[in-house]
């Protein structure tokens, strides 16, 4: 199964604070035994919210706001994708992440083929599967 | 450049909720969407969450790490999924969200993601190469 470990942070909050080299450090270690241990299938960090923009849906034409979201508490930071046996697992290593004040981890689980069937109709589900391949063949 | 799209919707709209869109509908909708992103060669990844239900939040308070179990019924939104776009511009990010094909209440962020340059001279340049290796060898593992 797969989880999704969504780093939640305080903006804010976060760029009053100039980014500390031990920290760099300490996550280069986290991710290193991560791969290590056989894991992790994806990790990424986001830039600032002021290179972003929200589109949002509630008329006929979507809405779009430039960043940054200064109205939001808590925004996504980064993420990793963990293959694990189990749930506990990706707890472990949720709790092992190298942390500053303020944040938080989400721990997500990621939907899987099997999660949509008999929910969506099987024709998509059969495309969505020669997406998956497609896909994977153009960025593998 | 690589950008996020990051779907957050009250968790009341996830499938099976009481406000989810009709299905078939909205499954066919969205397929004929990653097809186009596919077909422009600009997908590389795109992931659905199950409900926060299947989730647990992990909070660190300086000392150790306390877990909180799902659902998060206190978050007003929550993701929902997300696609990496490779593209050429922001603007081309914003003009593929603005394409999605979801309802009223849903907000798509589109974020950047940082590229090895956004952190040199930020971070230890020996973290920076060891990085690199490690992001290789995730990738050889993948297409094993």
């Amino acid at each position: 199964m797969r989880f999704m470990l969504l780093l939640k942070y305080d903006e804010a909050a976060a760029m009053a604070t100039p980014p500390d080299p031990a920290m760099f450090e300490e996550m280069g270690r986290f991710n290193t035994a991560m791969v290590d241990a056989g894991v992790l299938l994806a990790g990424e960090g986001l830039t600032p919210s002021s290179q972003g923009a929200a589109v949002t849906f509630d008329g006929e034409e979507p809405t779009v706001s430039d960043g940054p979201f200064t109205e939001a508490k808590e925004l996504v930071g980064g993420f990793w994708i963990l293959k694990v046996d189990s749930l506990a697992e990706a707890l472990s290593w949720a709790k092992r992440a190298p942390f500053r004040s303020g944040e938080r981890l989400e721990v997500r689980r990621v939907a899987e083929a099997e999660d949509f069937e008999g929910v969506a109709p099987q024709e998509v589900l059969d495309a969505e599967e020669e997406l998956r391949a497609r896909q994977a063949q153009q960025h593998g | 450049m690589r950008y996020m799209l990051i779907m957050e919707a009250p968790e009341s709209m996830a499938m099976g909720g009481p406000d989810a869109p009709p299905q078939d509908e909205i499954f066919e909708a969205m397929s004929r969407y990653n097809n186009d992103l596919v077909e422009a060669g600009v997908l590389l990844a795109a992931e659905g969450l199950t409900p926060s239900s299947d989730g647990f939040l992990v909070t660190h308070d300086g000392e150790g790490a306390s877990v909180t179990d799902g659902p998060f019924s206190e978050a007003k939104e929550l993701v929902a999924g997300f696609w990496i776009l490779e593209v050429s511009s922001r603007e081309e990010a914003v003009q593929w969200a603005r394409r999605c094909p979801i309802g009223p209440g849903v907000t798509l962020q589109v974020r950047r993601i940082a590229e090895m340059a956004d952190l040199e001279g930020i971070a230890p340049a020996e973290v920076l190469d060891a990085e690199a290796t490690l992001r290789r060898r995730v990738a050889e593992r993948e297409q094993v």
